[in-house]
């Protein structure tokens, strides 16, 4: 009998005490995902009151709450996507996770390089665009991003990509003619123009002429194309070297209005020669047979 | 008091010489720097550029430092830490989020179990990386000096690196759901 | 009593002065400004000019060569924010070349500490007796007579206007695109030196630095230096410009293999001056040194205040064996002629093809 009375003490005891754990371990309500800059509301269950922590990647609030009522957080509270961690205290602590994903794109980030490309050479045009949404938040599902493509004096064209983890990426061509390459990277109703320069490519078929003037010799170049025929730009530096009796004399001079011009004294025989960068033109012999 | 015999000496001298080198490497474990987490990059299917190996191995060096930087401001709230390997949104946010816990009295302490790194995305001129991260982290939270939540699991990133003049910088850094990658 | 403390404290003023004196090297200078012998002579000129006292180094000249005394202190102290206004006469050396009785010529190597180090000048002066004193013979200087006249300069000019951007995203401009065209590692007695070209490829100026990286076998980075000033860091579109970096220390058995990079910036520039090298020739020095001499020519209007000469040498292969460099510490006058040397060590001389020289200028802003 006295066991009987012991046993069913325990047994009691054991069951008032569960019940009094689980009145303190509070159970929390929440959305498995939302998107970002949405509000949302968790609950927890039970009576009494106690402490909600949010962390998330911009994130971390430490609020007094009531159990059992609605306890609302919001949207600017979980504008950044990512995981979320809310945790409730009480006697004891209770973590739940909600995933805030990113809202719908809004807003391109557009690079297109380089800034200055050589024409007529093979990929050398890369874009690459990604998609946010309003909140700078990477928006990683699949959207349609279209680049309009118009290069000076050609029609117009359009490639669409469809982002992959929300980046976009496309390759072309520059064109034969140098000028300026406008690319537009549109995305609902995000919009982003850049605009690069096509630039003549290295020095191609570089020739100098020779003209006597007194005690100098006049150089100049016959005007510098690439072989495309695009003119260098103004500026290029173009190395004339001549080579004499008296040594090597050497002048750097930018092209102006598509040539260059160099002046040297000469005192018998002598050779001169021309380059632009590591392009070499023709070689002139002065004064000697 | 008559001296110890010679065996109880040699065991004496071993006991005491093992315990003083063991409080020698403690001490010089302690203020010894800490050790970068583990990343493993894999840039196998990586396009439309392939990486290079030095440049592998310079974003897996950045990419664990930056870890090893955000465990630590985290931790000691502190937004100084972030200027060396973080740049752009992410740098703001992680600053706004040490702000935010240091006005609550609240730590974040990271224990990294390492990164497994894959290269998805590198810009043919270079200019910009992503990466997918499953990163082993043990997360456990502080309100003053009490510990309010731990948490052992995988965590998934999606981050986008571009590099500076010296080393490469973590712009974008998004946890995401397990069905993201 | 009183009368022979007095007496006494003079006699140890005197002494302790005396004492003073000679310690600060009295009998030295004494010497120096004697010009009782051809060396001492020349050895008070150079005081005089460490010491920046025209006047007295004026002094020193025969003035039977006529030399106006403007001229003489432009010449030595520099003018128009040339190097030389910047610099002062460290310490000279003398060595006879010959002498008779009336006439000797010494060799004076000078050696001027300068903003950008130390430069070097050696001078054969002629010294004459006038009866007890000895007098140097001070070359008239040729300074460049240009007449006065116009000229037209419109080079081409650029500048970066607009904003930068911090947004990641937004659109910018490109750094200009350099190329390093070569690079070889040199072992010297006393230093590892890496050596090459590098070429703007692109269609507007940089503004450009070296760094490199010597690499132990394990990877891990021996030392790690950069161009500083021999290279010359504004490149026009095309400009093809030499550099040297220098690791002191290092042995080439240490290095397992070289990282560099080139860092350009997009900044304003100017296709003006435009200076000219001319008459380059090598030959030896009056000290028996192997030089590349020549002349520099301001193309343009306004005088080039600094100049330095990079002079890069190639094998017979055509490959950068060494990079030489040297400042001219006259400043460069429109038109005129000045002359330069850069010295080229003796192994390098023996191996030496050919070489191609780039000039570095600084101009100070006119108001």
């Amino acid at each position: 009998m006295l066991l009987r009375i012991l046993t069913s003490f325990c047994g009691l005891s054991f069951a008032l005490l569960g019940a009094h754990s689980a009145a303190q371990e509070p159970a929390i309500t929440a959305p498995k995902n939302v998107t970002a800059g949405t509000p949302f509301a968790i609950s927890v269950v039970g009576q009494g009151k106690g402490t909600l922590y949010l962390f998330g990647p911009t994130q971390a609030i430490k609020r007094e709450i009531e159990f059992g009522k609605d306890t609302p957080i919001a949207g600017s509270e979980a504008s950044s996507a990512g995981i979320y961690q809310i945790t409730v205290c009480a006697a004891d602590c209770v973590t739940k996770v909600v995933e805030v994903q990113p809202a719908a794109p809004a807003r391109l980030g557009f690079l297109l390089h380089p800034s200055r490309v050589p024409v007529s050479t093979p990929n050398a045009v890369n874009g690459t665009a990604i998609a946010f949404d309003q909140y700078n938040n990477i928006v990683i599902t699949p959207s349609e991003i279209t680049f309009r493509i118009a290069a000076s004096g050609e029609k117009i064209s359009e490639k669409t990509v469809r982002t992959v983890r929300g980046v976009a990426a496309f390759q072309m061509d520059s064109r034969p003619n140098q000028g300026t390459l406008e690319v537009t990277a549109s995305l609902a109703t995000a919009s982003e123009p850049r605009v690069i320069q096509q630039v003549a490519s290295e020095a191609c078929g570089l020739r100098m002429t020779a003209a006597p003037s007194g005690a100098t010799i006049t150089l100049q170049t016959d005007p510098i194309r690439d072989c495309k025929g695009n003119p260098l730009p103004d500026g290029t530096i173009v190395s004339f070297i001549k080579v004499d009796g008296a040594g090597k004399s050497t002048v750097d001079t930018p092209i102006k209005k598509d040539r260059a011009i160099a002046q040297f004294s000469v005192s018998g025989p002598a050779r001169i020669s021309v380059a632009c960068g590591v392009v070499l033109g023709n070689e002139i012999t002065w004064g000697g047979r | 008091m008559p001296l110890p015999g010679p065996r109880l000496r040699v065991v004496l001298f071993t006991v005491v010489g093992a315990v003083s080198v063991a409080a020698v490497l403690s001490i010089v474990l302690a203020f010894a720097a800490p050790t970068l987490p583990r990343v493993s990059l894999s840039a196998d299917s990586l396009a439309p550029r392939p990486i290079e190996q030095r440049t592998g191995e310079v974003v897996s060096h950045d990419y664990a430092q930056a870890w090893q930087d955000l465990a630590l401001c985290l931790e000691e709230n502190r937004t100084d830490l972030l200027d060396d390997y973080f740049t752009g949104e992410v740098k703001r946010r992680l600053a706004q989020r040490v702000r935010a816990q240091k006005a609550s009295n609240l730590r974040t302490r990271y224990s990294d179990g390492g990164h497994k790194v894959k290269a998805v995305f590198y810009s043919a001129d270079g200019g910009e990386m992503q990466l997918e991260d499953e990163a082993q982290l043990e997360v456990r939270v502080f309100d003053g000096d009490k510990l309010i939540s731990t948490s052992t699991a995988k965590q998934k990133y999606l981050v986008l690196m571009t590099p500076g003049s010296d080393r490469w910088y973590v712009r974008f850094l998004q946890s995401v759901g397990d069905n993201a990658f | 009593m009183k009368r022979g403390l007095a007496v006494f404290v003079i006699l140890a003023t005197a002494v302790l002065l005396a004492a003073g004196w000679l310690h600060a090297g009295g009998l030295k200078i004494r010497a120096e400004r004697s010009g009782s012998t051809p060396e001492e002579a020349v050895r008070a000129l150079m005081a005089s000019i460490q010491a920046r006292d025209w006047d007295q180094a004026y002094s020193r000249l025969d003035h039977t060569s006529d030399v106006p005394k403007a001229d003489f202190v432009r010449e030595i102290a520099g003018s128009d924010g040339s190097l030389r206004t910047y610099s002062t006469l460290q310490s000279f050396d003398i060595w006879p070349v010959h002498a008779s009785a009336d006439q000797a010529v010494l060799r004076v190597r000078l050696n001027w500490s300068s903003a950008v180090g130390s430069l070097a000048e050696v001078r054969d002066l002629q010294v004459v007796r006038n009866g007890d004193v000895w007098n140097v013979v001070w070359p008239k200087p040729n300074f460049a007579k240009i007449p006065l006249h116009v000229l037209p300069v419109n080079y081409l000019r650029w500048d970066v206007v607009g904003r930068r951007s911090d947004e990641w995203g937004t659109a910018a401009v490109d750094s200009p695109r350099v190329r390093i065209l070569s690079m070889n590692a040199v072992e010297r007695p006393d230093r590892v030196v890496i050596v090459g070209e590098v070429e703007n490829e692109d269609t507007v100026p940089a503004y450009l630095n070296i760094t490199a990286a010597l690499l132990k076998p394990d990877g891990s980075v021996l030392a790690q230096q950069d161009s500083f000033d021999v290279i010359s860091h504004s490149l026009l579109p095309k400009q093809v410009s030499p550099y040297r970096i220098d690791f002191p220390s290092a042995r080439l058995s240490q290095v397992k293999s070289v990282r560099i990079d080139a860092h350009p910036l997009l900044v304003p520039a100017s296709a003006d001056p435009v200076i000219s090298v001319e008459n380059q020739s090598v030959s030896k020095d009056a000290l028996g040194r192997t030089i590349l001499k020549g002349a520099l020519v301001n193309q343009s209007g306004q005088i080039v205040n600094i100049a330095q000469v990079l002079a890069v040498f190639y094998d017979a292969g055509g490959k950068a064996i060494w990079v030489s460099d040297g400042y001219v510490d006259q400043a460069l006058y429109p038109q005129g002629p000045v002359p330069f040397a850069v010295d080229i060590p003796t192994d390098i001389a023996e191996r030496m093809h050919d070489y191609h020289v780039v000039v570095n200028h600084y101009t100070a802003p006119s108001a």
